[in-house]
């Protein structure tokens, strides 16, 4: 009936393999140079692109090797045998001076924060114009009336809002394009976390999209960091911080964010 | 409930091959070309229609190998148990279910990023937002590395298994390892199993077929099994105890009397009692083998003893070899019948069995009188019974002698000199065919047959005068028909053959012709074919002309023509040349006759506009021929 299990490597053991095996394997293997060689030479198009590039990565990978490999032969000094952090004899005493430096850094937010000047990964970004951001739409009898606009990027609304009544309100905030979530970065984990938006802080283009949330690259936005597990010096748990948005959310359907710390 | 077929799973391709044909194919079958200056619904449309399209791939692709692979609460629960063991049930329910995350993840990627894509407003950012989307499901598909390739060995496994129906008569073999549990089922079906000396040959469950009674049997060949509690168990000998948990089969527990397999006979007896529970409601039978080694009456008090507690018991025990065959048939039946009787026993004791018998009625006629009348046998059918139940055939001989048989058909012959039995008979011999020559007296004999059979005969003398002229008439006209035949074959004619109408009969070959069948031609000068055999040479003065002046006299118009040398042959010197010119106007034709054409002037083009050439995306190549 049908064959069972390992079928394939009984027939194997119980009558070898053909008489020409091993000459077969031989060439085949051999030929193989060749077929590569030619396959690459004739393919165009978009396959001939993703396979070079394939290739071309290989390559590379091939060459590391070699490389190592020759490298293994020679034997070369290992320079940092120094611990990071290592201190010498004479310092080992001093202690005091980390805590003091702690403090100093408070004072120096808390005056940053006075001036409303901060530190931040993006620092100058493209303004968008209200052309852009803000989209005419057209009402009335005639559908001459164009005192509406529909806001065309990303916002955020917050959790209680509603919406003025319809004959009234001259921003319409589209719900397809309103976010809640962030992918945020924090810069030294170096890992991202989907966090909730608390809200926008400031939009560098112009103070209406910040009243009106509109997210765009360069918005400062709040996000609520209580998943992360951070503590203050006191004890206290932080739950808010600031993120900057990195990317063109209406671009890539998603907000991507750098945490500020 | 889905029916699952193991051996037609489809292939479950890796990650990186589901993400490359899925893209492919997406980039193939959708349309490429879009414009900016397009309307906005229009290259809206496009975009969302590449990433509906790789979503409905993706999905369709997950979907086929969500039902593909069987569900274990779905299938019988041997096989529900076997996958467990070799797959394990948490792993194997865990990846599909890590396929079915993905579908439903791919699913709401592309329902998001579609109704994004409702308020792009600009080819820019429409395409950013269906590479955001390809790029987002072939993310998940990345992911999912492990549980493909897992489900891919899963596959390939799967479909190897042996197909073993669990609710047929089945016989299952089992017993410590190298006792010859393989070796027997090789002996009794045609399963080819793998037999050698180190335990552990047999690394799952193999099938074999076998006949008895005129039904099919299943015997399964397990795993040996050794002796020690169930969570200790691994995997191989686990499959032997699923097969003996969930097949209701009878159970042949293998022995080995020489203990040639590592295990004294104390030890094998421990093992039949630890999974004595197992056996429970399943007709068992104890097979001594390798008999030819030890018998039992060659081992000691003690371990007779043990087969002798089995025996009263109440478990038969069989003493057998495998090596010679001896004891194996009784083995099978004792076994086959044995599960016959229970698994009758069974059907009487169901519902079923009465729908069954309700419709059966044993029909036993009455007795007339006290008469006994036993059935009859004839004397003659008595005697060749016995001599097909006790004679000595061929197939004895045949086994007797081994290698050196020969079939001698000849040693039956009933010849009457008995010493001839062996010679050798010729075919041919002088030129003849012996064949034709078996009787002397041959011709007459078959004669005397054709007389016996009844063959009508010719009555010549009651045919009248009439009757014989006209079979002389035929004779004379059958002669003349093939005289006729052979001269014309002997003319030989070159070329193509004229009718007779083309050619001119002369006056003397007509009237010779019709002389000889018998007509009488003399005085026939104003016949109708003479005459106009005399007026064709004289046309012009038998009938008047107008132009008299432009008349050509006949006679020098068949000179000028008869002059006036044919069209092929002028201007040409020799018939080499006209050879050449001959040769060049067959050669010119020869494209013209390949195209069908009917002349030089035939311009006819039968298809102008061939699909092939008309159809498909504008790859690399040009309009002559793409």
């Amino acid at each position: 009936m049908f064959p069972q299990n390992e079928h394939i490597e009984l027939h194997r053991k119980r009558h070898g393999q053909r008489l020409d095996h091993q000459e077969r394997k031989r060439k085949k293997e051999s030929r193989e140079a060749h077929e590569r060689s030619h396959k690459a030479r004739k393919m165009i198009g978009l396959k001939a692109k993703l396979y070079h590039k394939q290739r071309h990565s290989e390559k590379i990978q091939m060459k590391k090797t070699l490389k190592m490999h020759e490298q293994r032969k020679t034997k070369q000094k290992n320079d940092d045998k120094t611990p990071e952090g290592a201190v010498p004899a004479y310092l080992l005493d001093r202690e005091g001076q980390s805590r003091a430096k702690i403090l100093s850094n408070m004072i120096k937010q808390k005056r940053k924060e006075k001036a409303g000047k901060w530190e931040v990964p993006l620092p100058k970004v493209r303004a968008q114009g209200e052309t852009e951001v803000l989209k005419v739409i057209r009402t009335g009898k005639r559908q001459k009336k164009a005192w509406k606009r529909m806001v065309t990027k990303v916002c955020f609304v917050g959790d209680n809002f509603t919406r003025k009544p319809p004959k009234y309100e001259r921003f319409i905030r589209p719900m397809g394009l309103r976010f809640k979530k962030a992918h945020v970065t924090h810069p030294e984990l170096k890992a991202t976390f989907c966090l909730p938006i608390l809200g926008v802080k400031k939009n560098p283009s112009s103070p209406l999209y910040t009243t009106l949330g509109v997210i765009t690259k360069g918005t400062v936005v709040e996000v609520n960091v209580s998943e992360l597990g951070l503590v203050t010096q006191g004890g206290k748990v932080i739950w808010g911080k600031y993120a900057q948005v990195t990317n063109n959310p209406e671009n890539d359907g998603c907000i991507n964010a750098v945490l500020l710390v | 409930m889905a029916l699952y077929n193991f051996k037609k799973i489809m292939v479950v391709p890796t990650s990186k091959e589901f993400i490359d044909i899925t893209l492919s194919k997406t980039q193939r079958k959708t349309p490429t070309v879009v414009h900016k200056h397009y309307q906005i619904h229009r290259i809206r449309h496009f975009y969302m229609r590449k990433v509906k399209f790789t979503q409905q791939n993706y999905h369709d692709r997950l979907s086929q190998i969500l039902t593909d692979f069987p569900k274990l609460d779905d299938i019988h629960p041997f096989y529900a148990d076997l996958m467990n063991v070799l797959y394990d049930k948490d792993h194997y329910k865990l990846a599909l279910g890590q396929i079915n995350i993905a579908k439903n993840l791919i699913d709401n990627v592309s329902k998001d990023y579609v109704r994004l894509m409702k308020y792009g407003d600009s080819l820019y950012r429409c395409k950013q937002l269906k590479r955001a989307a390809l790029g987002r499901m072939c993310t998940i598909m990345k992911r999912q590395k492990q549980s493909l390739e897992y489900l891919e060995q899963v596959r390939q496994h799967l479909s190897r298994l042996p197909t073993i129906d669990p609710n047929t008569r089945t016989l299952l073999l089992c017993g410590y390892p190298n006792v010859g549990k393989s070796s027997f089922i090789n002996k009794v079906t045609r399963a080819d199993v793998e037999v050698q000396p180190y335990a552990f040959t047999t690394k799952s469950l193999f099938v074999g077929h076998m006949d008895y009674k005129y039904l099919r049997w299943q015997v399964v060949d397990t795993p040996g099994i050794l002796d020690h509690p169930l969570e200790e168990r691994n995997t191989i000998e686990m499959q032997a105890i699923t097969a003996l948990a969930h097949l209701r089969s009878a159970v042949l527990y293998v022995m080995d009397v020489s203990e040639q397999c590592g295990q004294t006979l104390e030890q094998q007896l421990e093992l039949f009692n630890n999974i004595r529970p197992l056996f429970a409601n399943k007709p068992l039978l104890i097979v001594a083998n390798k008999c030819d080694v030890k018998k039992i009456s060659e081992l000691t008090e003690e371990d007779q003893k043990i087969f002798a507690d089995l025996t009263a018991e109440g478990i038969s025990v069989i003493e057998t070899s495998t090596l010679t065959e001896e004891g194996v048939m009784t083995v099978k039946t004792e076994a086959c019948d044995k599960l016959l009787a229970h698994r009758v026993d069974g059907k009487m004791k169901g519902k079923k069995v009465h729908d069954v018998l309700n419709r059966l009625h044993l029909a036993v006629p009455a007795k007339r009188d006290e008469k006994a009348r036993p059935p009859f046998i004839p004397e003659g059918a008595r005697i060749a019974l016995d001599v097909i139940h006790v004679g000595y055939v061929e197939r004895d001989l045949e086994v007797e002698m081994g290698d050196d048989y020969i079939l001698d058909l000849q040693k039956y012959w009933d010849l009457m000199n008995q010493d001839e039995k062996y010679d050798v008979i010729p075919e041919i011999w002088e030129g003849h065919n012996i064949a034709d020559y078996i009787d002397p007296d041959i011709m007459k004999k078959e004669e005397e047959l054709k007389v016996k059979a009844g063959e009508y005969e010719t009555d010549e003398e009651s045919e009248d005068e009439e009757m014989q002229e006209i079979r002389q008439l035929a004779k004379q006209i059958r002669e003349k028909r093939k005289l006729k035949i052979v001269c014309s074959k002997d003319k030989d004619v070159h070329g193509p053959r004229l009718p007779r109408t083309v050619k001119k009969v002369e006056r003397k070959t007509l009237e010779k012709e019709m002389g000889d069948l018998g007509l009488d031609m003399t005085g026939k000068d104003d016949s109708h074919y003479a005459v106009n055999a005399r007026r064709s040479r004289s046309v012009g003065v038998a009938k008047k002309r107008k132009r008299e002046a432009s008349v050509i006299p006949t006679s020098r118009t068949r000179s000028q023509s008869a002059s006036r040398p044919p069209r092929d042959q002028s201007g040409v010197r020799d018939p080499k040349m006209a050879k050449q010119a001959k040769k060049l106007m067959k050669n010119q034709q020869k494209d013209m006759n390949r195209q069908g054409k009917k002349g030089e002037a035939d311009r006819h083009v039968f298809d102008l506009k061939p699909k092939h050439l008309f159809s498909g995306k504008r790859k690399s190549g040009t309009n002559d021929h793409r």
